[in-house]
């Protein structure tokens, strides 16, 4: 058996590279992925309710594709996100629903922030992040882009790129 | 001198005996669980790991992520659920990634056969050695050249004639 020691060395090397291969978080797959989308209702952040009521959520019916966008203000790429959630929420408004979920944040530090970069787009407010779970979330910000039937497509952890979004977009639009 | 330098030693070893079991047990006792959730709560979360975190549990960490996983292991074992059912829970939206007891199945069913694969592959080398020690031991004497006899003998002979 030690005769094919080159051998055991080869395999024993290769078993210890494929072991130290850490996942790059950018690259975990969610599970929900292919499933439906976790339905919910939650609290709107003082801003909407005039145009959007006292709740909204993920529900069955909502018949246009959604751009689940999970935050909070203490994230820093969160702040360099909002921008361009914005623009694309502006530029699609018709077509895709963008929802931004604040999660374990205080309510007046979520108002602070959608003041400052004068965010329009509706955003619910979970303090505990319970729904961060029910997506099976890792961290903020992370965006989940579900189908009009209400299928998640994708689930992106970290700040998204424009083009990462146009790509996103591509897939759910018409 | 000799008197009250004993005196001293009584009376320190007095203190040492009076207070050291207190001191020990005035040290907060590791993994105890603050007040605001059962001990069965952290027993389940200590299987889980915190998402955010590296290489802690969602027992140990104070993020926020992992004090909700808590609350939602409180939450569910309030409406009579079993810990298999609130692993599933937390699997169902995780993955198995979220266990840090990996199942007996799929790809981390290696992780379960890579001892016992090893324990036989050392058994199975040990064997061969042993069968090869053995078979060594055994071997008959026409195995030995005559050149070796006729020096083992000569030895023998020099041996027996010393006094």
């Amino acid at each position: 058996m030690l005769r094919f020691w080159p051998i055991w060395v080869l395999l024993l090397g290769g078993l210890f590279y494929w072991g130290m291969q850490r996942p790059n978080p950018n690259e975990l797959k969610s599970v929900l992925k292919g499933r439906p989308a976790p339905t919910f209702s939650l609290p709107l952040l003082e801003p909407y309710r005039a145009q959007y009521g006292t709740e909204m959520g993920v529900r069955e019916g909502l018949n246009k594709p959604v751009v689940l966008n999970i935050w909070a203000s203490w994230c820093l790429p969160c702040r360099t996100e909002a921008p361009l959630l914005e623009r694309f929420h502006q530029q699609y408004k018709d077509q895709v629903l963008f929802l931004g979920v604040n999660v374990q944040d205080k309510e007046s530090e979520a108002l602070r922030f959608v003041q400052q970069y004068g965010l329009t787009f509706p955003s619910v407010y979970d303090e505990r992040g319970r729904i961060g779970i029910e997506y099976g979330y890792y961290g903020v910000p992370e965006t989940f882009i579900i189908d009009r039937n209400g299928i998640v497509l994708e689930r992106h952890t970290g700040e998204l790129s424009e083009a990462q979004l146009q790509q996103y977009l591509r897939q759910v639009l018409p | 001198m000799k008197q009250r330098a004993r005196t001293l030693l009584h009376w320190l070893a007095g203190w040492l005996v009076l207070f050291c079991p207190q001191l020990v047990l005035a040290q907060p006792s590791p993994n105890t669980p603050p007040p605001d959730f059962s001990p069965r709560v952290f027993e389940i979360a200590r299987e889980l790991r915190c998402p955010v975190c590296q290489g802690e549990s969602a027992a140990e960490s104070n993020a926020g992520i992992a004090l909700e996983m808590r609350r939602i292991i409180a939450e569910l074992l309030a409406q009579g659920k079993s810990e298999a059912e609130i692993r599933q829970f937390f699997v169902e939206r995780y993955g198995d990634w979220i266990l840090y007891e990996p199942p007996a199945r799929g790809l981390t069913l290696w992780v379960w056969l890579s001892p016992l694969l090893g324990l036989g592959l050392l058994g199975f080398g040990l064997w061969r050695y042993l069968a090869r020690v053995g078979a060594q031991a055994k071997a008959p004497i026409a195995d030995v050249s005559e050149e070796e006899i006729a020096r083992l003998e000569a030895e023998l002979h020099s041996l027996e004639r010393r006094p």
